[in-house]
């Protein structure tokens, strides 16, 4: 039976055999062979990643080596739309997981859309800990998503300085487009107000690099090499936080600016503007509703009123319109003018501040009791473009070249600025207003800190410097910053000193404006200032401006100073208070050194 | 009732030694391929070695009785397995969108894996008296087979278990091919099995596994993400290159690019790892013990242990070379494993029984 059975049944089998064997050695040689290094290639391409390493900016610092702007680790949430499986299950699922909006999601991932699918997408920056600890618990459910501990900016002291040192925010689409940002992608930070802008090429760092190994979703598994980032550069301010922390208490719950020049280099001491804002808002990526809040608040705390904000100089003008007219010979020390409390030209009277008058006075008495009659009489003897003349040989109007982005101009009228701007003729009258610093005559607090510095050093100025010096990570000096002399005008000795005691007088003579801030323990000089403030939109009439310049101490001056209060009423009581702590404090600290620490913000 | 010395000396150990090759193969590849799992290899392995010495045990009792024994009383296997198909369609659980598995005294078991011998104990016992007489089959011959054949599927089918259907209808035009059948018998089945692809795309299919067509046909086009695994699949296997990465080394799996790498994707595990040289020995092996299958078919006794005998190499072979061929995107992807590889208990013990059936046809070819 068995031997009758064909066998040819068998012989086909063994046919088809080798024919699958062949089948499968050909596709094997074709797989692993022919096309193996590519294949190959291709597995280390799926599970090797490039990832960046973001490199901590550069660290700021003040005179004494206090940390102004440093940077703390932060948990940023990613998401790489290459490892996305289902869309709305990722995006859904993190929406729930995270505070954050499913719309936001979406917009972010948008607006990287013109990147390659790998790049990882920034979603939320600086995620609470317990966020961070539920997106790991579902991380299986959200294929895509990641988290990143990065280098995030710190501002330790919060609000205060916070004109001065700015924020960092991530880079938006048009800034993407410019080419100072030619090398920046989506995600990165930058420099978007005051230092941190100004000084972002020395801040930022060099990114690393490493390559990872992922799985299909994503996920980090080990770390195969790493270029290591480097750190940026480090800021050394001329800031004296002991001296700012003073003035920002001073001035809580006030609105306006305060500037201190060292006379003889132009670095800045102080710089404070309120109200402020927190940068550290900024820096972990701000909600809407802080932002809609910031940027309609009625008070602008974005403006920095130090370098951006224009006020009438009011009677602190009258320092720059004694100087000249003495200079001139316009007057003399004993030329006196009588003052009944007003001042008669045209068809109006033009009053003096005091109603009774100040009587026969001469130049020191007049800025010492800064009567407003004389100076009308001196500012018509002089003419409104002598007045401009020496305002701008000051540097009064111009940019101080203070190293801060966003400088505002001032103005200085002159009869050619009338013509060019309204057609028109300037007429004596207006003269008459200027002459005491109110009409067109608009400045910022930082210019009239260089008048001071102006009187204080006999005749120079220096340009206003934050900044004092760029230091490597590794502590080499890359940059010193040497003072830049911004104006030099040689004065009569005599002239000066006329001016420099008038100034004294006002604070330390009885019967000076700002004699209840007098000190005992240093001479301080000054000039208080009354401007008034434009009418608000309701034509309610707002209280003046109070200002005060000063500089310290009184014989051999180290500090210029310019304090400004919105609304504050008068210039003795609202901004001469604040001239006087700081000398108070730059001259105590002197003497017994104080240990101020920085409360922790975070 | 022991087994004769005679009889154990008749033991095709051929057959034995190169199924515990493919075996010791198949766990070595089976610890790299579930190490990367979160509970990691530990269970996986005891699982499958549990499974294999279950089956150790089902194969001394399959080999103690009679074949002939066997297939008198294979009606009552049959009946037995379409009952658990159907139970399992109405309690069985749910895995990956299908329901395959039945749960009995907490083991649990897929019932499809054991229709494919018990369709080849029943089919011998139907025909093996008309390949006695020499006869080829007429379309008449045909229709019971083909009915017997059809409920399972269809069953089977419902699950969806394609890949293991799939295996069942091929088996069975095996074993008819493997019988004889009359020319006009071959027409008739041609002409179906020329129908039968728009009959399956418009009747059968589920969208799912129209999709794996579509993927098949154009890798790129990648409906639902199935032509990008079946893409990493190759990948996984081309950069094996001419040695592989070498054992525990495939990135592919490892970091989950390949679904179901450990059963129905393993060769992916291994063609990574061991490159082609290893796929070479492999591939080796499996012709190697088909072939050996195919010896006892034609060494048998009596037609009944040939036709067994047959049906069972059929099996081994489809499973192989559709589970390889997949792998490396030469036919749509399909649900089957590759016999003594691809981990999974209840494949491996439909797998040992066969050869159980095997060993015992091969140790009584002498016996009268």
């Amino acid at each position: 039976m068995k031997e009758e059975t064909p066998t040819s049944k068998f012989k086909w089998c063994n046919l088809i055999l080798i024919i699958t064997m062949t089948v499968l050695l050909i596709r094997l040689w074709d797989l692993q062979i022919m096309r193996g290094s590519e294949m190959r290639r291709l597995s280390e391409q799926n599970r090797i990643r490039i990832k960046k390493v973001i490199a901590p900016r550069g660290i700021m610092y003040d005179r004494s080596g206090r940390v102004l702007a440093d940077t703390r680790p932060s948990f940023n949430v990613y998401i790489t739309p290459e490892d996305i499986k289902d869309f709305s299950q990722t995006v859904d699922g993190l929406a729930k997981l995270v505070d954050t909006d499913r719309d936001d999601i979406i917009d972010k991932l948008k607006a990287a859309s013109r990147m390659p699918p790998s790049f990882p997408v920034k979603i939320k920056s600086d995620v609470p800990m317990d966020e961070v600890a539920r997106i790991e618990a579902h991380r299986v459910y959200i294929p895509g998503v990641s988290i990143q501990i990065e280098p995030k900016r710190n501002y330790p002291y919060g609000e205060m300085l916070a004109h001065a040192l700015g924020y960092v925010s991530e880079i938006n689409d048009e800034e993407l487009k410019m080419k100072e940002y030619k090398d920046y992608s989506p995600g990165d930070y930058i420099g978007k107000y005051g230092l941190e802008k100004n000084y972002e090429n020395y801040l930022r760092g060099i990114d690393g690099e490493k390559r990872v190994e992922v799985d299909a979703r994503g996920r980090e598994v080990r770390t195969l090499d790493i270029i290591e980032p480097t750190a940026g550069n480090s800021l050394y301010l001329n800031i004296d936080m002991d001296l700012q922390m003073t003035v920002e208490k001073t001035m809580e719950n006030k609105k306006g600016g305060c500037v201190a020049l060292d006379t003889k280099t132009g670095g800045v001491l102080v710089l404070a503007s309120r109200p402020a804002f927190d940068p550290n808002k900024f820096a972990s990526g701000i909600t809407k509703e802080d932002w809609q809040k910031i940027i309609t608040d009625k008070s602008h705390p974005l403006q920095n009123r130090v370098t951006q904000g224009r006020y009438p100089p009011g009677s602190t003008f009258k320092i720059a319109l004694a100087l000249k007219a003495l200079e001139l010979g316009v007057i003399n020390e004993r030329t006196t003018f009588l003052c009944r409390g007003g001042f008669p030209f045209g068809n109006r009277v033009f009053k003096c501040w005091k109603k009774g008058g100040h009587g026969n006075i001469a130049v020191h008495r007049a800025i010492v009791e800064s009567c407003d009659v004389f100076f009308y009489n001196v500012g018509l003897k002089l003419g409104i473009d002598r007045i401009h003349d020496i305002a701008d040989s000051i540097g009064l109007g111009k940019l101080t070249g203070i190293d801060l982005p966003g400088e505002k101009q001032g103005l200085i009228p002159s009869t050619a600025w009338k013509k060019k701007t309204y057609g028109q003729p300037w007429y004596e009258g207006e003269t008459v207003s200027v002459s005491i610093g109110q009409g067109a005559v608009w400045l910022t607090p930082i210019q009239l800190s260089e008048l001071s510095a102006f009187v204080a050093n006999g005749g120079t100025t220096y340009k206003p410097q934050l900044v004092n010096r760029v230091v490597s990570p590794v502590g080499k000096v890359i940059k010193v910053f040497e003072p830049v002399i911004n104006s030099s005008v040689k004065l009569k000795k005599e002239n000066l000193k006329l001016v420099q005691d008038g100034m004294r007088g006002v604070v330390n003579e009885p019967g000076g404006t700002a004699y209840g801030s007098r000190l005992q323990t240093v001479a301080m000089s000054g000039k208080t200032g009354t401007a008034q403030a434009a009418s608000s939109e309701k034509g309610s009439h707002l209280a003046d401006h109070a200002w005060f310049i000063a500089y310290a101490p009184s014989e051999e001056p180290s500090i210029a100073m310019a304090a400004l209060v919105e609304h504050g009423g008068h210039g003795s009581s609202a901004a001469a208070p604040i001239a006087k702590a700081i000398t108070e404090g730059l001259f105590r600290t002197k003497i017994e050194v104080k240990e101020a620490k920085a409360h922790e913000n975070r | 009732m022991r087994i004769d010395k005679r009889r154990l000396y008749h033991l095709d150990w051929y057959l034995i030694l190169n199924g515990l090759i493919l075996f010791g193969i198949g766990i070595m590849n089976l610890v790299s391929a579930t190490s990367s799992f979160y509970s990691g290899s530990y269970n996986f392995i005891i699982k499958q070695l549990i499974a294999f010495v279950l089956g150790l045990i089902l194969i001394i009792v399959v080999t103690h009785y009679d074949y002939r024994l066997i297939a008198d009383n294979s009606k009552w296997f049959y009946l037995g397995g379409i009952f658990f198909v159907v139970l399992v369609l109405i309690i069985g659980m749910v895995a990956g969108g299908a329901r395959r598995w039945i749960s009995i005294l907490g083991i649990s078991f897929q019932p499809s894996e054991f229709m494919k011998p018990i369709m080849v104990m029943v089919l011998a016992n139907m025909l093996y008296e008309k390949k006695r007489e020499n006869i080829p089959l007429s379309l008449r011959d045909i229709v019971k087979p083909m009915v017997w054949t059809f409920i399972p599927f269809i069953l089977i089918v419902k699950q969806p278990d394609l890949g293991t259907g799939v295996v069942i209808i091929l088996t069975t035009l095996a074993i008819m091919w493997f019988v004889g059948l009359k020319k006009s018998t071959y027409a008739v089945l041609i002409s179906f099995g020329l129908m039968a692809p728009f009959i399956a795309w418009n009747y059968l299919m589920k969208p799912y596994q129209k999709m794996r067509v579509l993927s098949f046909i154009n890798i790129d086009a990648d409906p639902a993400g199935f032509g990008y695994h079946a893409k990493q699949a190759l990948i996984a296997v081309g950069s094996g290159k001419f040695l592989g990465k070498g054992f525990m080394a495939g990135t592919q799996h490892k970091l989950q690019f390949i679904p179901e790498h450990h059963t129905d994707f393993i060769f992916t595990v291994f063609g990574e790892e061991w490159g082609f040289v290893g796929s070479v020995v492999l591939f080796s092996l499996f012709i190697s013990f088909i072939h050996r299958c195919l010896k006892v078919a034609l060494d048998a006794h009596d037609e009944l242990g040939a036709i067994m005998a047959f049906g069972i190499a059929s099996i081994i072979y489809f499973q192989f070379t559709i589970n390889v061929l997949m792998a490396i995107h030469l036919v749509p992807v399909v649900g089957i494993p590759l016999p003594l590889i691809s981990y999974g208990g209840s494949s491996l013990v439909s797998t040992l029984i066969s050869i159980g059936l095997l060993l015992n046809i091969s140790m009584r070819r002498y016996m009268f």
